[in-house]
């Protein structure tokens, strides 16, 4: 053990120096989320820790101690290389703020926000009193929703020879050219498809965005982590919507309306949520 | 229980998909990458998430250890407002 950094640091009961951090999940107003850590809890971060709160000014931090020898700044940076690590820690610190967002309004934080003391995070709350009390406020009875567009390119394409009549018409052109002059058209043909299939995906994009914008408060296109080719297809864009509980029904509608009507040209749409409010979290 | 997310679990016209993969994958871009991000006294900088994430991508790959954590934690169901059939039969 290094040592070096240790500053004012809590000790656990049994005298043995084990210095701790705590680790903070997500804040909420106080008095809900008090009653909340009563009514029973997931598993923190690290197995055998408690949830705690630690209250100012009327906000609660929902926190969990964690040894610094695993979570202070060189072995978290360490460990963070570890995958499977990581995961498990991330799914467990999703846990614990699904469990207080299902509840309460809550601002879910990042994973990785640590404090070396208690005061740390009071300061913290007091600092930011104002801004965390607007988020819960904003987020109040809504959550957080994904939508992905897939799109299945060959159905796609297919689709565009039938529904461009330009496409069409020079299709028909070509089949009654010469060998030499079909083959140049059917290349142009094939160039022209691609553009069109572009655009026909950047518009199907478009209009979910604006018909589900409809059905929310807030909404944020998100960038693409890696090119998914999955089984709906390949994921062309990614959605965070923000939305009323009680408005989920007619959003799910939309979604599905949206669904059916784009579906002939290769298009897919999928929900994904209900999320802790991650994406509308900044002030 | 009758939370949204079942309604849409069991709407007739939507189909699930196969979610382990990309419910793993999506929590920990939730998680890693977004969310509030609180300057100051914190031990960690999170501002470099984004190489993290990187590595799961990698570790992602390996179903094994997605379906271990997977077992941790309630299964968000994902659905696919994919009216599939529909599709085909036009």
């Amino acid at each position: 053990m290094s040592g070096s950094e240790q500053t004012k640091l809590h000790l656990n009961s049994h005298d043995s120096a084990v210095a701790v951090g705590y680790y903070v999940y997500c804040i909420a107003d106080a008095a809900r989320a008090s009653e909340i850590v009563e009514s029973g809890s997931p598993i923190p971060i690290e197995e055998g820790a408690t949830l705690e709160l630690i209250n100012e000014k009327n906000l609660g931090a929902v926190v969990s101690r964690v040894p610094l020898a695993t979570y202070g700044e060189e072995p978290l940076a360490a460990l963070l290389t570890d995958g499977a690590w990581t995961a498990i820690r991330a799914m467990r610190h999703e846990a614990v703020v699904e469990f207080f967002a299902k509840r309460t309004s809550v601002v879910p934080l990042r994973f990785g926000t640590i404090y070396l003391d208690q005061s740390g995070v009071e300061q913290m709350l007091d600092e930011k009193s104002e801004q965390l009390t607007e988020i819960i406020h904003r987020l109040d009875g809504r959550e957080e929703w994904g939508v992905n567009v897939y799109c299945d390119r060959q159905m796609l394409m297919e689709n565009i020879s039938l529904v461009s009549s330009r496409l069409r018409q020079m299709t028909e052109e070509a089949q009654q050219a010469s060998p030499g002059q079909a083959y140049l058209m059917h290349k142009k043909i094939e160039v022209l498809k691609v553009d069109e299939a572009k655009a026909q995906v950047a518009r199907a994009v478009d209009q979910i965005e604006g018909k589900l914008h409809d059905f929310s408060d807030d909404n944020v296109r998100l960038r693409i982590l890696k090119v998914e080719t999955t089984e709906n297809g390949e994921l062309k864009a990614k959605f965070a919507f923000l939305v009323l509980r009680s408005n989920f029904e007619n959003f799910r509608n939309a979604a599905e309306e949206l669904a059916v009507e784009l579906s002939t040209s290769g298009m897919k749409i999928e929900l994904t949520g209900p999320w802790p409010a991650y994406n509308f979290a900044a002030a | 229980m009758s939370s949204p997310f079942d309604q849409v679990l069991i709407g007739s016209d939507v189909q699930l998909t196969d979610e382990s993969e990309l419910s793993l994958l999506e929590t920990l871009d939730h998680v890693l990458n977004r969310g509030l991000v609180i300057a100051g006294e914190i031990t960690i900088a999170v501002a470099d998430v984004d190489l993290i994430f990187v590595g799961l991508n990698v570790l992602i790959s390996s179903v094994e250890t997605a379906n271990e954590v997977l077992r941790e934690r309630e299964r968000r169901g994902i659905a696919a407002v994919s009216p599939a059939k529909q599709a085909a039969d036009q």
